[in-house]
């Protein structure tokens, strides 16, 4: 079979899928030119030490509102290696659904104990660790009522490695309807954080969250 | 790639950024990649470009919120990878990874330019992620440069060759060239993407 580029899918009710998803289809990367199309991202130590725990603005600051949780995993490729000293980006929502970002004009409540913004860097075994407030789920689209379920954002890079994802949460009601999810189809579940004991954390629940880095990308260098 | 075939894990899905990419976790540092910091000594080899111009939807508007992540090799065309390491063509003041975050739409890059090497005229990569996709990658090149004819890329995408090469737009009064290259997401004049996953 000869191989052939995908074409993109767009998100069902998500506009802005539809406003900028490409409509060709992708271009196969001729074999000479292969090796220029895989980011190589130097190592970036620029996260603050107390980032880890978005459940509060600063160590010596209450606790937000909402339900404090933990997550954690490992980082790998599909090949199954450990992504050591890669950067994890995560941002989310407050519990009342609202982001402490200037472009967020959905007039949700603003905790002031909350920032949403948070970065780790994986270890030498790939393990990450953060602490978050469980996000609330948002209304995206009022007109039809569909609502954007409860995620957490990551974004990891590391080495040839590039990855930006949603944490999604098990049971509930709004995953079905999302439009990325419905995209992911089956493999949505892979997106899912597995509960788990908190394990005498100071934190009301926790979740398991392994990120496997898809892509020849993720693995040119192996 | 069948991974139900071959002993690969399952990848994590990738998924859209969203709308509300932190600003916060901008980097000067990788905005700006002809020097390494403001207050140091240190400074990237080559001729320094800025690459400027707008990521547009289908309907010609502009795509707020989006994030380019760019890639390229150094003045000499090398680079900078594990395998290239200790290369004595390696620049020590330059990685070759930029990332910026456009609220509007519209973007300004500063680089140097790339060198020609292996086959294939100058060239920067570019990611583009935003709400509505995932992820999504294209890769530019430079007007006039006679290696354009004869880059396999840009013989690959046929009579979309025209998309991918930058228009120079004259000299800063800082001595910086200046290239201005569109991104059209979708839609007419859309620019060719390419598949990293199936290629
Ligand atoms: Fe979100």
């Amino acid at each position: 079979m000869t191989p052939q580029g995908r074409i993109l899918g767009i998100g069902p009710t998500d506009n802005t899928s539809d406003q900028r998803t490409p409509r060709q289809r992708l271009r196969l990367i001729p074999e000479q030119a292969r090796s220029s199309f895989v980011p190589v991202v130097p190592a970036r130590f620029i996260t603050r030490s107390h980032e880890w725990d978005m459940t509060r603005t600063a160590p010596d600051r209450p606790r937000a509102a909402g339900v404090p949780i933990e997550v954690t995993g490992t980082v790998r490729t599909q090949s199954g290696r450990p992504l050591a000293n890669a950067l994890l980006e995560i941002w989310s929502a407050n519990h009342y659904g609202r982001y402490r970002h200037v472009e967020d004009h959905s007039g949700l409540k603003l905790d002031e104990n909350h920032l949403g913004l948070g970065r780790v860097l994986t270890d030498e075994d790939g393990r990450y660790k953060f602490w978050a407030i469980s996000p609330g789920a948002y209304l995206a689209r009022p007109d039809i009522g569909r609502w954007r379920p409860k995620h957490i954002h990551m974004s990891i890079s590391g080495g040839s490695s590039r990855l930006i994802t949603q944490m999604y949460f098990p049971d509930e009601p709004n995953n079905a309807a999302d439009p990325m999810a419905i995209l992911m189809g089956g493999a949505f579940e892979r997106n899912i954080g597995k509960p788990r004991d908190v394990a005498g954390a100071d934190v009301d629940e926790a979740f398991d969250f392994d990120i496997v880095m898809g892509g020849r990308n993720a693995t040119f260098f192996e | 790639m069948s991974d139900a075939a071959s002993n690969l894990l399952a990848p994590t899905n990738e998924d859209t950024c969203g709308p509300y990419f932190p600003i916060y976790f901008a980097d000067p540092a990788l905005e700006d990649l002809t020097r390494v910091d403001p207050g140091l000594v240190g400074q990237a080899a080559g001729t320094p470009i800025i690459l400027r111009g707008r990521v547009l939807d289908r309907h010609g508007e502009l795509a707020n919120g989006a994030i380019l992540e760019f890639w390229q090799a150094n003045a000499k065309g090398l680079y900078r990878t594990p395998e290239t390491e200790g290369h004595p063509d390696i620049d020590p003041w330059f990685h070759g990874y930029g990332r910026l975050r456009s609220a509007s739409g519209a973007y300004e890059f500063k680089t140097i330019l790339p060198g020609a090497t292996d086959g294939r005229a100058p060239h920067i990569t570019i990611t583009i992620f935003s709400d509505g996709i995932s992820r999504i990658v294209t890769q530019m090149f430079f007007s006039d440069h006679a290696g354009n004819d004869a880059d396999p890329v840009l013989q690959s995408v046929g009579d979309d060759a025209p998309k991918l090469i930058a228009r120079h737009d004259g000299r800063t009064a800082s001595g910086a060239e200046v290239y201005v290259f569109d991104i059209i997401m979708a839609g007419a004049g859309e620019t060719p993407f390419f598949d990293d996953l199936e290629s």
